[in-house]
């Protein structure tokens, strides 16, 4: 209920402030960075030009190459699926490694204060290492750049900080991967010269505007012939993510071929409609999601692809980069970190680990995941 | 002569028996179980550092106290935090005004927020609850439609003193809580206007009868909370070098439960600053004390949970003994 009233509250201060007039034409992302679409093909990316390292340095931490270390996991909230998959990840990394101590806690909710309040109490009690997925990226970076004053260190996943509060980042998937996953999927399903939909969050949420930014410019160099329809907000919201998509089907009826998710929320419920609609098979979803959620219309049929990484890798890499950050395996201008059964992660970006291409869950391998 | 040694004694036993003494005494041995579990507890070093996370919520719990001692609630005030840390972003960055002057504008809205819900309370008569209901909605919409899910970053320096700096060892922001429990304390327990808040949560009928300005005081007690909330805020964006419109949600939940567990009743009429102290620093110590002995986040609410029924349960068996 009050989740409602806010939204509706939101809703009308949206309208207040006479921003809802955002176009689709020219994505920008809403953060003023460049678009960088991949190769068409499936050869690996061209080496990012090199860039120097720009994370943080722990200060005077004390020598534990090869030793036992305590590490704790603060990440955005506790009691979730998909946190305790990249948990599952951390403490299998440590059973691997044999040598790390390891324990998972954090808010029951994601606010960015007990985050914040978390991490500073793991600081007085004496870590070795943390490893955090952050709330917000500035707000985390004060009580980080703490910890790596008191010798701790400190590896993000996830969600990233400023590059200077931590040492390292394992990034899961970078936005032009998404992308390129994404519409690569929909050009496989619903042909190359298909007219599609997206069901998007808002025009400005961060990593979304970011993506679809990525998608078009990778969908105007690799499949040129496919139609841009239309691009919807529905909040983060299951029943305006439902009737946004339905709304898309039936504005344009035989027209449309193919319908992207961008959040979590609206994959589902756009399966949903589709599936309502008696659309299965005529137009093909694709998009974000978690496997749970998908569970339901990849055994119908009705969705064939999901995109995301795999979260439990995301926390195995997490793990074995801090580790090899302690024993001094891992330093500043290395090109590539060994992760245990993952073999040799990339550098990219200066001071991020790239996990590697997105995942893609699909009818064979969608049981093996429960988040 | 009984007579007089029997009141003697029953005045003792009140004093020993008043809710805040016996708060006061559980945080003592609080304070030094936990500090027996752990090394690292009872140090000058944690302990200076857990003021500087409590003061937010400790600045929105002094007014709070008022509020309530006259009957009312404001669980508007997260909302008020997360639109005054907006305005603050807003107003310097997209606005253009100098820090200063966004600071400045900052408390005027915030003060302007908790006058609107006074207003409401006093003029239309809406109850306090409901009111601050729909307000909180509103002031969190209003955080979420300006800032458009943009966060405001890059303060200059000077302006990280407040959340970051410190005074001869002490966090800046822990002095602004020193005298900002002072001010209120004095105010409550020392002025007429205090007394006129007493006397409103015992009898507000009987306080117009007695030709006290109850409209007046009542609408001084919710700007007052909505003028302290944006100081939290102030304080907040300064500490996490960044504002969102989500922040301070959940705010107004923390500072009732330090103010309730303080010993103020949520019915009004009774209630002390120091009371609200004690709370404050209490659910700030155990759930610090309980994270470095090792419990889990979890695990900790659930015992602040324990911990607020059974001082609730005390205190209304001690107030039916006075009776």
């Amino acid at each position: 209920m009050r989740s409602y009233l806010l939204t509706t509250a939101a809703a009308a201060a949206l309208a207040l402030a006479m921003n809802t007039g955002a176009s689709a034409a020219g994505w920008d992302g809403a953060d003023d960075l460049p678009t960088s679409p991949l190769a068409c093909d499936a050869s690996a990316p061209a080496a990012p030009a090199a860039k120097p390292y720009d994370g943080g340095k722990a200060v005077n931490a004390p020598d534990k190459a090869g030793k036992e270390i305590s590490v704790v996991d603060v990440p955005k909230l506790i009691g979730i699926g998909y946190f305790n998959a990249t948990s599952k990840g951390i403490a299998d990394a440590a059973k691997d490694l044999g040598n790390v101590k390891v324990k998972t806690d954090g808010p029951t909710e994601a606010k960015i204060d007990e985050q914040i309040k978390f991490i500073d109490n793991y600081i007085t009690s004496g870590v070795d290492g943390i490893l955090f997925a952050a709330n917000d990226p500035v707000a985390i970076a004060p009580v980080l750049k703490k910890a790596l004053s008191k010798g701790i260190h400190v590896v993000g996943y996830d969600a990233n900080s400023t590059p200077d509060a931590r040492e390292w980042f394992v990034n899961q998937a970078e936005f032009n991967g998404i992308a390129k996953a994404m519409m690569d999927s929909m050009a496989k399903e619903a042909g190359e010269d298909a007219a599609f939909g997206i069901v998007t969050s808002t025009f400005t949420t961060p990593n979304q505007a970011r993506w679809i930014a990525e998608m078009q410019a990778y969908g105007a160099k690799c499949h040129p012939k496919m139609k841009w329809l239309e691009t919807v907000e529905a909040q983060e919201d299951n029943v305006l993510s439902f009737n946004q998509a339905t709304t898309l089907l039936n504005k344009y009826g035989d027209k449309i071929k193919g319908l992207f998710g961008m959040t979590s929320v609206a994959t589902p419920a756009g399966a949903e409609a589709v599936t309502k609609a008696g659309l299965c098979g005529k137009v093909a979803e694709v998009g974000l999601a978690t496997p749970n959620a998908m569970k339901p219309y990849v055994h119908s049929g009705c969705v064939k692809s999901v995109v995301l990484w795999n979260p439990i890798d995301l926390g195995y890499a997490a793990m074995y980069v801090m580790r090899a950050v302690v024993d001094g395996k891992l330093k500043a201008g290395d090109a590539s970190v060994d992760a245990g059964k993952l073999g040799k992660l990339n550098v990219v970006n200066g001071s991020e680990i790239l996990l590697g291409a997105p995942y893609i869950y699909s009818k064979d391998n969608i049981d093996k995941f429960d988040f | 002569m009984t007579a007089v040694a029997s009141s003697n004694r029953a005045s003792r036993a009140r004093i020993f028996l008043r809710h805040e003494t016996i708060l006061a005494a559980m945080l003592v041995v609080a304070l030094f179980g936990l500090g027996l579990f752990n090394d690292r507890f009872l140090t000058i070093d944690n302990l200076l550092n857990q003021g500087r996370l409590m003061t937010e919520i400790g600045l929105i719990a002094l007014p709070m106290t008022f509020v309530i001692v006259t009957g009312g609630i404001d669980v508007s005030v997260g909302a008020i935090v997360g639109l005054c840390a907006i305005v603050l972003g807003y107003s310097w960055k997209n606005l253009g005004f100098p820090l200063p002057l966004a600071i400045v504008f900052t408390l005027v809205v915030g003060a302007a927020a908790g006058l609107a819900n006074g207003l409401v309370i006093t003029r239309i008569k809406v109850p306090p609850i409901i009111t601050t209901i729909a307000t909180l909605t509103l002031f969190r919409g209003l955080a979420e439609g300006i800032s458009q899910a943009h966060s405001v970053r890059g303060y200059p320096d000077w302006f990280y003193f407040l959340g970051q700096g410190d005074v001869f060892g002490v966090p800046t922001q822990l002095l602004v809580l020193f005298l900002a429990i002072i001010v209120f304390g004095v105010a409550l327990d020392r002025t007429t206007f205090g007394r006129t808040l007493y006397a409103i949560g015992s009898n507000e009928t009987a306080a117009r009868f007695s030709a006290l300005p109850v409209e007046r005081v009542k609408l001084a007690a919710y700007t007052l909370s909505g003028l302290m909330a944006s100081l939290s805020a102030l304080v907040l964006v300064s500490r996490v070098t960044t504002t969102r419109s989500d922040m301070g949600m959940g705010y107004e939940l923390d500072a009732i439960a330090a103010v309730v567990l303080g010993g103020t009743s949520i019915f009004g009429g009774s209630g002390t600053i120091w009371g609200t102290v004690i709370g404050a620093v209490m659910i700030q110590l155990l759930k610090n004390g309980l994270a470095l002995t090792g419990v889990k986040g979890d695990a900790t609410i659930m015992v602040i949970g324990v911990v607020l029924i059974a001082s609730v349960l005390i205190a209304s068996s001690l107030q039916r003994r006075r009776v």
